[in-house]
C-alpha cells in the first residue's frame, strides 16, 4: 500500500500484467468499485473510489509530473466516464472486488470504514495541499473536472515513463498492485490504446485511490509513501468511501468515480452502458473502447457477488433491427426478409474458427411491411426475367453494366452477360443506367417478379384448405369441433384465392367419414370408410369441390357437423389413416392440410403409444427419443405430402399426451405449423382458437413454392433450419408458406481465404400466388468481407444469432439431453467471449470484469433464458412433454422479433394508467426488469411473452380495482383459471382492456391469451409467472446475476 | 473347401455391387441428379439384401470354419444388426440432406471391409487350389 503512489506509476509499467492478472479479478472489485462505490454496503468501498480518482486526478493535474500525471491520467479519463458511471450506479455492487483479490481488497472492506475514513479525511489535505486546488474542482465539481481530465489523461498516458520504474517497486510491494489493477482497469475501459497506459497507471491509484493520492502529493514516490499506503490499506479505501459518499450524496462526486476499489462494480464503459445505455454511447462512444465491461470481481467465500444487478444490460426496448447495414448498403434489401449474424464475413477459415457463434443468416421472406414500403412487383413480359447465363442469380441492384450498357456482370459470380435488345439502356457518365430510378429491380433490394410459363411445371393451383377433423368423443367433449365448424363458416368468405379456391372436408374416429360436396346437392353427404388396412376414395371427386360452387352445401356441412356427431361415443382417432385418404383427395392439387386431433392416434397405421410418463428415461443417453417421432410413418407422411405440394398444420387439443413429437413432424418437413392448446376448453380457449384458426385461414399464403438462397463465390450455405424440406442440397421445398414462418441457414467458407471484398446474398422464393400468379421474390444483400475478429463483433445482430443458437438448441434436443443442449449453449456463449476476450486482453487490462463487444450485449441473457424456455427448460417434471415439444415446434418457425419477444417478454406496470388520466400507454418506456423484484404487491402488471398475457394482481391492490377490472369478488376466492377477462362497464376494465388490445395488435400473429393470477396463489402464480420471470433463480437454474458471474469463472478459468 | 471360398468370393462382389450402388445414389443426391424421394426409394430397395446377403457370408465363414475370416466379418454384422434393431437401417428422405456425409462415411467403411475380405478370399481360394493340385 505504501508504495501506492509511486507504486502506481511503476507498477503499471512493469507488473502491473502479471500481478493484476492475478490479482485482477479481485482487484477488479476495486476498479468497478470506484464508479460503483456507493453501491457497496459498507460504504466504505464507497469512500474508496471517489478518493482514488478525485486524488489522482487532481494530482496530476496539479503536479504535472510524470509519476502523478500517470495516475491522472487513468483516473482523469475514468472519473470523466465514472462521473456519469457514478451517479447512475451508485448503488452497485463493488463489494466484490474486494473479495476477489482476497488478501488486499479484503482487507480493505474489511477494515472499519469509520477509522478510514477518519484517516483519509486527513490525508488528503495534505498530499493534496499542492494539489489542493485541483480536488477542490474535482470534489466539488465532479463531473465538469472530470471532463477535462479525461484528455490530460490520455496525453500523460504518453509519458509512462515512469511506469516502469514503480513497476520494480511494485513488484516488491505486492500488496498494492490488486488495487492498483483494479483503478487501472476501470481506466482502461473504453480507449483501448491510450487507455491502456492509463489504465496501468490508473490500476495503482485505483487500488489506493484515496492513499496513493496523499502520498504522492506529498512525497510522491517512494519512501515516505510505503508507510503511507500502508497505513492506508487497511483503513484507506473504506474511508475514502465515506467520504466520498458524503460528497456523492452532495455533490455530484464526479471524482470517485473510478476507484471505488473494493466494491466492484466499476468499469466505466459498463457501468455507463448498462446503466445510461444508448446516451453513453454517445459520449463516450469516441473514447470508450468498442466493448462494454461488466465487473464481476468477487471475493472468494464472500455472498455477495459485485454485480450491479441494475446496471445489466436488458433489451427492454425489444428487437433492434440492424437498419445500420442499410447506410453502408443502401441498396440492401431491408433487414426484416434477410440478417446476417454479423455483416462482416470473415476472409478465411481461420478466422471463422475463432468465431464461435454461429455465422449465417436469418430469412423471412414474406415479412409483413408497413404501409407504404410494398415490394414492387416487376413484369418482364415476354422478354422473360434477366438472369445470369451460369449461376442463374436475378438481376438486382448490385450488378454493374458494362460496354456503354450491352452487357452486365454478375455480382455473384463475375460473369459477364449479354443485355437482350428489349433491356438496353444507355449509361450515363458514372457508368450507371440512366433508367435506374424506373426500374425498381436496379433500384430496391427487394422485388418481386412475374414469371413466365417457363417457371410452371403445371398450371398455377389454386388455393385449397383441406380439413381433417377428429370428432371422436373427446373432441366432441372439449367443444373444439364446434368452434372450429364456425370459424372456418366465418372465414368462408376471407379465403384467399375466390372463386378458385377448393375446400373439402374428412372427419374420423374408428373410420373415416367423407363428404359429398357436389354443388348439385342440397345436403353433404357422408360416406363411411371403415375398412381401414386398404383405404379407398369412396367417391372419385366431388370430396374437394371449388368453394363458391358448393358454398351452400359447405355452409349446410359446416352447420350440421356439431351436431351430427353430438352423441358419439367413439373413442378411437384412426389418423394414419385419415391422413393417407386425405393425400389421396389432395394429391392432384396439392394444397393445405389442416389436422385437428384431440387424443393420441389409436387405430390403424400410425397408431402411438403413450410415453414420456417414464420418469427413469431423462438424464439417460434415451432422453431424446421422446422428442422424435415414434413411428417413421409420421416422417413419410410428411415426405409424401410436400412431394404433392401439402403443407400441414397441426391443430391439437389435448387433455392428455397426444404425442406432439411424432404429429409436429407432420408440420416440420412440409412448411406448416403446430398450434396446440393444452387442456383445451372451449369457454376459455375458444377465443385464441378462433383468431388464430382465423388468421391461418386467410393470411397471404405462397403456395407450391421452393426457395432458394445464393450467395458469392467462396461462401456456401450448408444447413438449414426450420420447417421445410430440402429437396436437393440448398433448394427448400416449401408448400406453403407465410408471414409468419421464417427460416434460418449456416454459412460455411468454401475456401481458405476470400478475395472478395464483398459478399451478396440473394434469397428468391418461386410461389404461386393466392390470386394464381406465378411469381418470384427475390431479396438481395451484400456484407463486408474482414480480416478482423474485432469487426466481426462489432457487426455482429444478437437478434439473428439469437434465433439461429435457438434453432441450433432446440435440433440438439432431438438428439442429445436437454441438458447436453444446455451445455452446447453455454460453451458457445463462453467460447465467443473467451475469444473477445483475447482480443482486448493484450491492449487492457482485464481483470475482474467481463467484457463483451456492443452488439452483443444482449447474449448472455438471451441464452439464459433460451436455457430456460419451455423447450429446454429443467427435465420431467418442469414442463409437460407434449408443451415442451410443441414449444420446440414453434421455435422453429418463429421470426426474430417474436423469438425476441419470447426470450425477454415484456412486463408492465398498468395500474397507474387505470388510475390515472387518458394518457395513453407506452410500451417501451415502461417496460421492467423480468425478475420477482420488480413486482410490488400494490400493482397490477401485465406480462406479454407474444404468446399469452398474464396479468397479476398484487396482493395489496386496490380491491376497488381488483373488482372493477375481473367483475367478480376477490374475497370470495374465486377460481382465476376459469376466469376470461371481459369489458365491464366501468372506467376500469375500458382501459385495461384498451391497454390489451394494443398490446394485441403489435403482434398479430398469435392471439394472446389473457390469464389472470393473483399474488401468493400456487401453484398457478409458480407455474404461469414466477417460472418465467427469467433473471430470477429458479429451481436448479441460476438467475441473471448468478449467470454473469458463472460466465465470467469459466472465462477466467480456462 | 474351393467351393467354399468361390461362393465367399460372388457374395462378396455381390455386397460390393450393392454398396457402390448406395454410394453412387447418395452422390448423385449430392450433386442434384436426382431428387431426394428416388434416391432414398433406390437405396432403402437393397437395404435389406444386402443385410441379408452379409449375414449369409457370416454364416459360410462360420460353418466353413474359417475363424478368422468370420472375426473380419464381425463388426460389419454386428453394425448392421444394430441399425436393424434401431431401425435406422434406412435413409431418412426428410433427413437425408443432413445425414449425407454420415451416410456416405459409413456405407465407405463398409467398401473398405469388404474389399479386404475380397483379396483375403481370392487369396485363400488359389492357395486351396493350388493345395488341391498337390
Amino acid at each position: 500500500m505504501q508504495p501506492m503512489g509511486n507504486d502506481k506509476p511503476t507498477n503499471v509499467p512493469g507488473r502491473p500484467v502479471s500481478p493484476f492478472r492475478a490479482a485482477p479479478q479481485s482487484s477488479t472489485p476495486f476498479i468497478s468499485s470506484g464508479p460503483v462505490v456507493g453501491l457497496e454496503a459498507s460504504g466504505a468501498s464507497r469512500a474508496t473510489t471517489p478518493f482514488l480518482s478525485s486524488g489522482p486526478g487532481t494530482i496530476l493535474g496539479a503536479s504535472g509530473t510524470p509519476q502523478t500525471t500517470v495516475p491522472f491520467l487513468s483516473s482523469g479519463p475514468i472519473t470523466g466516464t465514472q462521473m456519469s458511471n457514478y451517479r447512475s450506479p451508485p448503488p452497485p455492487p463493488v463489494r466484490y472486488n474486494g473479495p476477489s483479490s482476497p488478501p488486499p481488497p479484503t482487507s480493505y472492506p474489511a477494515q472499519d470504514a469509520t477509522t478510514y475514513q477518519q484517516t483519509q479525511a486527513p490525508r488528503f489535505p495534505p498530499p493534496g495541499q499542492p494539489v489542493t486546488p485541483f480536488r477542490g474542482p474535482v470534489g466539488s465539481s465532479g463531473p465538469s473536472p472530470s471532463g477535462s481530465f479525461r484528455p490530460q489523461p490520455q496525453i500523460p498516458s504518453v509519458p509512462m515513463g515512469p511506469p516502469p520504474q514503480t513497476a520494480t517497486q511494485m513488484s516488491s510491494r505486492s500488496n498494492m498492485p490488486p488495487p492498483l489493477s483494479e483503478s487501472s482497469f476501470s481506466a482502461t475501459r473504453p480507449p483501448p490504446q491510450p487507455s491502456l497506459q492509463g489504465y496501468s497507471y490508473g490500476l495503482p491509484r485505483g487500488n489506493m485511490p484515496p492513499a496513493s493520492a496523499e502520498p504522492q502529493l506529498p512525497a510522491p514516490r517512494s519512501v515516505s509513501q510505503p508507510p503511507l499506503q500502508q497505513a492506508f490499506p487497511s483503513s484507506h479505501v473504506p474511508p475514502v468511501h465515506a467520504s466520498y459518499h458524503a460528497h456523492q450524496g452532495g455533490v455530484v462526486p464526479p471524482p470517485p468515480p473510478p476507484i471505488g476499489g473494493p466494491l466492484g462494480y466499476n468499469s466505466r464503459e459498463q457501468i455507463q452502458y448498462p446503466n445510461i445505455g444508448p446516451p453513453i454511447g454517445g459520449n463516450l462512444q469516441g473514447l470508450v473502447e468498442e466493448f462494454q465491461s461488466l465487473s464481476v470481481g468477487s471475493a472468494p467465500g464472500s455472498l455477495d457477488h459485485g454485480v450491479d444487478v441494475k446496471s445489466l444490460p436488458r433489451p427492454l426496448s425489444g428487437d433492434e433491427e440492424p437498419i445500420k447495414i442499410l447506410e453502408t448498403f443502401p441498396l440492401n434489401c431491408h433487414p426484416r426478409f434477410l440478417r446476417l449474424t454479423t455483416y462482416a464475413i470473415p476472409s478465411s477459415q481461420s478466422l471463422l474458427a475463432r468465431w464461435h457463434l454461429p455465422l449465417g443468416a436469418v430469412v423471412h421472406p414474406l415479412a409483413e411491411v408497413p404501409d407504404g414500403e410494398e415490394v414492387p412487383i416487376v413484369n418482364f413480359g415476354p422478354a422473360g426475367i434477366i438472369r445470369c447465363r451460369r449461376c442463374r442469380t436475378y438481376v438486382n441492384p448490385y450488378v454493374t453494366f458494362t460496354d456503354a450498357g450491352r452487357k452486365w456482370r454478375c455480382n455473384i459470380c463475375s460473369l459477364l452477360n449479354d443485355v437482350s435488345g428489349e433491356y438496353y439502356c444507355a449509361l450515363d457518365a458514372s457508368g450507371r443506367r440512366c433508367d435506374v430510378d424506373q426500374r425498381p429491380e436496379l433500384s430496391k433490394g427487394s422485388v418481386e417478379f412475374v414469371a413466365p410459363t417457363e417457371y410452371m411445371v403445371r398450371p398455377p393451383m389454386p388455393p385449397l384448405y383441406f380439413f381433417l377433423i377428429d370428432v371422436s368423443v373427446s373432441a366432441v367433449r372439449s367443444g373444439f369441433l364446434e368452434v372450429v365448424a364456425t370459424t372456418i363458416k366465418s372465414c368462408l368468405d376471407e379465403l384467399p384465392g375466390f372463386p378458385r379456391t377448393q375446400i373439402g372436408f374428412l372427419t374420423f374416429d374408428s373410420t373415416l367419414h367423407f363428404h359429398n360436396l357436389k354443388s348439385s346437392l342440397t345436403q353433404p353427404q357422408m360416406l363411411v370408410v371403415a375398412d381401414l388396412d386398404d383405404i379407398f376414395l369412396p367417391l372419385p371427386d366431388d370430396l374437394l369441390v371449388n368453394l363458391s360452387d358448393s358454398r351452400h352445401v359447405v355452409d349446410a356441412l359446416l352447420d350440421s357437423l356439431p351436431s351430427m356427431f353430438q352423441d358419439n361415443a367413439n373413442i378411437e382417432s384412426a389418423l394414419g389413416p385419415a391422413l393417407k385418404a386425405a393425400l389421396m383427395v389432395m394429391s392432384q392439387l396439392g394444397g393445405k392440410l389442416l389436422v385437428f386431433q384431440s387424443t393420441l392416434p389409436s387405430i390403424g397405421v400410425g397408431r402411438l403409444r403413450l410415453r414420456g410418463d417414464d420418469l427413469r428415461i431423462y438424464g439417460t443417453d434415451k432422453e431424446h427419443t421422446l422428442r422424435i417421432p415414434d413411428d417413421p410413418f409420421y416422417k413419410q407422411m410428411a415426405a409424401e405430402f410436400t412431394k404433392h405440394q401439402i403443407a400441414v398444420d397441426v391443430y391439437a387439443f389435448s387433455e392428455k399426451y397426444t404425442d406432439i413429437a411424432s404429429l409436429g413432424s407432420l408440420a416440420k418437413y412440409t412448411g406448416g405449423q403446430v398450434y396446440h392448446y393444452p387442456s383445451f376448453q372451449a369457454p376459455t380457449h375458444q377465443e385464441k382458437l378462433r383468431y388464430e384458426l382465423a388468421r391461418d385461414l386467410t393470411r397471404e399464403t405462397a403456395w407450391e413454392s421452393v426457395m432458394r438462397v445464393r450467395c458469392g463465390k467462396g461462401v456456401r450455405f450448408t444447413t438449414y433450419h426450420g420447417h421445410f424440406m430440402l429437396r436437393s442440397t440448398d433448394l427448400l421445398a416449401l408448400p406453403a408458406v407465410d408471414c409468419d414462418k421464417a427460416f434460418a441457414m449456416q454459412l460455411s467458407l468454401e475456401d481458405t481465404l476470400m478475395t472478395t471484398q464483398t459478399v451478396y446474398f440473394q434469397v428468391a422464393l418461386l410461389y404461386t400466388s393466392s390470386s394464381g400468379e406465378r411469381r418470384i421474390r427475390v431479396h438481395t444483400a451484400a456484407a463486408h468481407v474482414v480480416a478482423d475478429l474485432g469487426e466481426m463483433y462489432r457487426q455482429a445482430d444478437t437478434g439473428a444469432i439469437i434465433l439461429l443458437l435457438s434453432r441450433l438448441a432446440v435440433e440438439n434436443t432431438l438428439s442429445h439431453k436437454l441438458e447436453d443442449a444446455r451445455q452446447l449453449m453455454q460453451l458457445k456463449l463462453v467460447k465467443s467471449l473467451k475469444e473477445y476476450r483475447n482480443l482486448h486482453v493484450v491492449q487492457h487490462r482485464l481483470g475482474g470484469r467481463l467484457i463483451f463487444p456492443e452488439s452483443l450485449r444482449f447474449l448472455p441473457l438471451y441464452v439464459l433464458s433460451l436455457c430456460k424456455s419451455l423447450a429446454l427448460r429443467g427435465g420431467y417434471a418442469d414442463v409437460p412433454l407434449d408443451e415442451r415439444c410443441a414449444a420446440g415446434y414453434n421455435m422453429m418457425i418463429l421470426p426474430i422479433r417474436r423469438m425476441l419477444k419470447l426470450l425477454y417478454p415484456g412486463l408492465y406496470r398498468i395500474d397507474e394508467n387505470l388510475i390515472k388520466g387518458p394518457e395513453e400507454f407506452n410500451e417501451s418506456s415502461k417496460q421492467l426488469a423480468l425478475s420477482a423484484q420488480s413486482l410490488d404487491p400494490r400493482a397490477l402488471y401485465i406480462y406479454d411473452d407474444g404468446f399469452s398475457f398474464i396479468v397479476w394482481l398484487g396482493r395489496m391492490l386496490s380491491p376497488d380495482i381488483v373488482n372493477n377490472t375481473l367483475g367478480v369478488d376477490l374475497s370470495g376466492f374465486p377460481d382465476l383459471s376459469r376466469l376470461a377477462l371481459l369489458e365491464h362497464d366501468n372506467e376500469y376494465s375500458r382501459k385495461l382492456m384498451r391497454i390489451i388490445r394494443r398490446l394485441r395488435e403489435k403482434d398479430p400473429s398469435c392471439f394472446q391469451l389473457c390469464r389472470v393470477v393473483r399474488q401468493g396463489e400456487q401453484p398457478r402464480e409458480g407455474s404461469l409467472l414466477l417460472s418465467n420471470l427469467f433473471e430470477d433463480q429458479a429451481a436448479g437454474t441460476s438467475g441473471y446475476v448468478d449467470w454473469i458471474l458463472q460466465i465470467y469463472r469459466q472465462l477466467q478459468s480456462s | 473347401m474351393v467351393f467354399v471360398w468361390l461362393t465367399a468370393f460372388f457374395l462378396l462382389i455381390a455386397l460390393i455391387v450393392l454398396v457402390i450402388y448406395q454410394l453412387m445414389c447418395l452422390a448423385d443426391l449430392e450433386f442434384d441428379y436426382i431428387n431426394p424421394y428416388d434416391s432414398s426409394l433406390r437405396i432403402n430397395k437393397v437395404v435389406i439384401p444386402e443385410f441379408v446377403l452379409q449375414g449369409v457370408l457370416c454364416l459360410l465363414f462360420l460353418l466353413s470354419g474359417h475363424w478368422l475370416m468370420f472375426l473380419f466379418c464381425v463388426p460389419n454384422l454386428y453394425y448392421n444388426v444394430r441399425l436393424y434393431r434401431q431401425r435406422q437401417h434406412l435413409v431418412d428422405v426428410t433427413e437425408i440432406f443432413n445425414q449425407l456425409n454420415g451416410e456416405k462415411k459409413r456405407r465407405l467403411l463398409k467398401l473398405i471391409n469388404l474389399v479386404v475380405l475380397l483379396f483375403l478370399s481370392l487369396f485363400w481360394m488359389i492357395w486351396s487350389v493350388l493345395e488341391d493340385d498337390e
